[in-house]
């Protein structure tokens, strides 16, 4: 623990679901000690799956936030740590005496992050929101439109893991300046505006041309290219859903892409000639191309084009990323972690790697309320006569 | 002068092109002095459109704009001996250096890890690259919606069996660049005890792979491989719908008995009274007739009207919209989110997207417009590196500036 790069930095956490957990679990991956605050309930969330992927290296107490008293000890907690962090509406932590106006008194230079949906002022500030909703109202779901025009947007909540990212950095921003200054301050991070943000240059276009967005499909967004697509492959076994996206952009990328399709005549047509032609007469250029991908296994011509310098990629789906990908395995991005009742689980890595600090999983997910003896015990001195009294009040779960 | 920001005073040196570029824009935002190398001539980020009233021009790329706000620029040619020597004497006094090179590519320049910390043992190197800095791919070549590919992204956008839609945005970029910052952020914490700098590799294929929910988890905990389901959250627990004037996301992850009293208040979904679809998990195992039915209730109602009337319930439904309504969305207009930005040599002010977050005591700011090519160059080499004038009219004579 002493090598990380946030060690002794300790991070309260009452967030939940999604965005709040994937910001908390960064920081507890580069060594800062994150306390979740859970309730307990009579389901036990597991140590793997995705509640178990979200919440290594945390640990947790089972405090009841609604019992009288229970604000006294998470204040006593406030005090020993350096951030708050919530992902609730505006209201919640106001209520718990949790909000930073309320901590600042108690604890001077601590940092409180707040990832609501929408922020804590304007119209929307009470909103209720999730990934899919802060998506669709954003807009990604109606601009990404399928081939027939229908919204489809993404099918799982890219706003939330985006938002935790976000928190992350907002996170580490107030940390540092605490560091730096001895100040603290509170972060207002509407997951929403986070969002907006990471439109991109459409919206550029949107403020500054006025142009309205239109879906923009298999058009790329970055330099030109043609083709630029994904092209059904070959079945594997029974699955026939397998895609290959394919993106050229240079002459040579093209060169090379005709000579791995065995150099066919129709490449040689001239409205093909130039990247312009090939961009204009995309339909046709993606006819062909997709008659010789539907022969052709996806990981195969994934290969053959990568050794020709052709940029292509297969559509990986999870056992293709999680135990198929050589790449992924060989920097070992999918750690194995053992479990305490025995057996072990895979989980989802730290996308980077420091050369002097190595950031990692170290442990599993905990059960709600499995560190409240060293939570309450060790860090805050409380002996077991009054941790059981705290039970005894329905302020602790045991 | 400006008051302190957070990253007040950190140099950085930016040696990234379009797909590393926004990594280098966050740290400008919360006030850092990122220095942009462009080569002569310009970063090949500056010929991608839209262009400023579709004029292509290397200082008219709204594509450059969005990812170099607040960036000062600089021309170095790092292919030859004097560029990349004066780029070391500029590494000697930097705190950081991003780059997106193909991996090996600048210690081929002779400005490796390993040169650069001989140069500057406290200065953190930050390499993003699509695959990262090691492994059987290192070398493969990719753009965003290839990495959208391999790190599983794509797979999962779309309608069932049919061919995956391209995600908008460059997120696999974006999530590199999130993760490269966060990098960055925990090296300046591990130098502040120990003194010394370290060298950060971040793969955009992996950024992207943890950017995906449900993947590893569905995978390694339930086995299971999750597909594209049209509009539907793969939890099931949301789905557009069409209305009267648009589209709606429909939400059963709010409470069940608030929603059915509600539709059932306008005469509708009288099926959903049947005891079997009081249970939750019968509710998602028949979920395509439960949405069905709900988007019989809502078809000819107003957009906006649903949508308010589902919020003051409590109910998580909202308003499907185009791009287009964020430009006058009454929320970020309420928080002042667009701020207005000046390009004096345009005589022109220009909207731009604003704070994604709001840290109250060092808040996000625009200090200065993206910068013209090489705009900062005599400045930064002259002035700052302290070149004189008569070995600065030589190398912009050969080229080299």
């Amino acid at each position: 623990m002493a090598n990380l790069p946030l060690t002794g930095i300790r991070v309260l956490d009452f967030t939940w679901v999604l965005a709040g957990p994937v910001a908390t679990r960064i920081l507890a991956a580069m060594g800062a000690e994150v306390i979740k605050v859970e309730r307990k309930s009579g389901y036990i969330a597991p140590r793997t799956g995705i509640h178990g992927d979200l919440n290594r290296d945390k640990l947790s107490i089972a405090l009841n936030m609604s019992a009288p008293g229970a604000i006294e000890i998470a204040h006593r907690l406030v005090r020993i740590s350096d951030l708050v962090i919530d992902n609730f509406s505006a209201r919640v932590m106001r209520q718990w005496q949790m909000d930073y106006e309320s901590l600042v008194k108690i604890k001077p230079d601590v940092v409180c992050l707040s990832m609501s949906g929408f922020g804590h002022t304007g119209p929307r500030a009470a909103y209720v929101s999730f990934g899919p909703t802060l998506q669709a109202f954003t807009g990604f779901t109606l601009n990404m439109a399928d081939e027939h025009g229908r919204p489809a947007g993404f099918s799982y909540s890219y706003s939330d893991s985006a938002a935790g990212f976000t928190g992350a950095m907002a996170a580490l921003f107030g940390l540092w300046r605490q560091r730096q200054t001895g100040q603290g301050q509170f972060i207002d991070f509407a997951q929403f505006e986070g969002l907006v943000s990471l439109v991109g240059p459409s919206l550029l276009d949107l403020t500054i041309n006025g142009r309205s967005q239109k879906p923009q499909g298999w058009r790329s967004q970055e330099a030109p290219a043609a083709p630029h697509g994904a092209y059904r492959c070959r079945a594997r076994g029974d699955d026939d859903d397998r895609w290959l996206v394919i993106a050229a952009s240079t002459p040579d990328q093209w060169r090379n892409l005709v000579r791995v399709m065995g150099s066919p005549d129709w490449a040689a047509q001239p409205l093909f000639a130039t990247l312009y032609l090939r961009m204009r007469n995309h339909e046709e250029l993606d006819a062909h191309i997709s008659r010789w991908a539907a022969n052709q296994d996806a990981e195969d011509a994934m290969a053959k084009l990568q050794q020709a310098g052709v940029p292509a990629g297969l559509a990986a789906n999870a056992q293709d990323c999680c135990a198929r990908d050589p790449q992924l395995a060989a920097r070992g991005f999918w750690p194995t972690i053992s479990l305490p009742e025995g057996g072990q689980t895979q989980v989802c890595g730290i996308p980077f790697k420091m050369s002097h600090t190595p950031v990692g999983v170290r442990r599993c997910s905990p059960i709600a309320g499995e560190s409240n003896d060293y939570v309450f015990g060790e860090l805050l001195g409380l002996s077991p006569a009054e941790r059981a009294e705290l039970i005894e009040k329905k302020i602790l779960w045991p | 002068m400006p008051e302190q920001s957070v990253l007040t005073g950190l140099r950085v040196l930016d040696l990234t092109d379009h797909k590393g570029a926004l990594c280098g824009r966050i740290l400008a935002d919360m006030g850092a002095d990122v220095i942009k190398i462009e080569p002569p001539g310009g970063d090949a980020a500056r010929r991608i459109g839209p262009f400023l009233d579709d004029v292509p021009h290397r200082d008219r790329s709204l594509f450059f704009w969005f990812y170099n706000l607040n960036k000062r620029s600089v021309t170095l040619d790092l292919s030859c001996p004097q560029g990349t020597g004066i780029f070391a004497r500029m590494a000697a006094a930097a705190d950081l250096v991003i780059e997106s090179f193909a991996p090996g590519r600048l210690a081929a320049l002779g400005l490796g890890w390993d040169r650069l910390r001989q140069i500057n043992p406290a200065l953190i190197l930050c390499s993003i690259a699509p695959f990262g800095q090691t492994g059987p791919w290192r070398d493969y070549e990719a753009n965003d919606s290839i990495l959208a590919a391999l790190g599983g992204m794509l797979y999962v956008c779309g309608y069932p069996k049919e061919r995956p839609v391209r995600p908008l945005g460059l997120q696999a970029y974006h999530s590199g660049c999130h993760y490269a910052v966060i990098a960055i952020m925990g090296a300046l914490f591990a130098r502040d005890r120990s003194g010394a700098g370290q060298w950060i590799d971040v793969s955009f294929q992996e950024a992207t792979a943890s950017a995906v929910e449900h993947l590893a988890g569905r995978y390694f905990g339930e086995n299971d491989i999750p597909r594209r389901y049209g509009t539907m959250h793969w939890f099931r627990g949301f789905r557009v719908a069409r209305c009267r004037n648009g589209y709606v996301m429909h939400s059963i992850s709010g409470d069940w008995n608030t929603l059915l009293e509600w539709a059932r208040g306008d005469g509708k979904a009288q099926e959903l009274t049947e005891p079997q679809w009081s249970d939750d998990s019968y509710r998602r195992a028949n979920c395509e007739r439960l949405y069905q039915i709900l988007d019989e209730w809502v078809k000819d109602k107003d957009r906006d009207q649903l949508a308010e009337r589902a919020q003051t319930l409590r109910l998580p439904y909202a308003a499907v919209r185009p791009i287009d309504e964020l430009a006058c969305d009454e929320q970020l207009e309420a928080r002042g989110y667009f701020v207005d930005v000046e390009h004096p040599e345009l005589g022109r002010t220009f909207r731009y997207p604003g704070a994604p977050f709001r840290l109250d005591a060092t808040p996000w700011r625009v200090y200065r417009r993206p910068p013209l090519v090489g705009e900062h160059t005599a400045e930064i080499l002259g002035g700052e590196l302290g070149i004189g004038a008569e070995e600065l009219a030589v190398l912009n004579a050969q080229g080299v500036i």
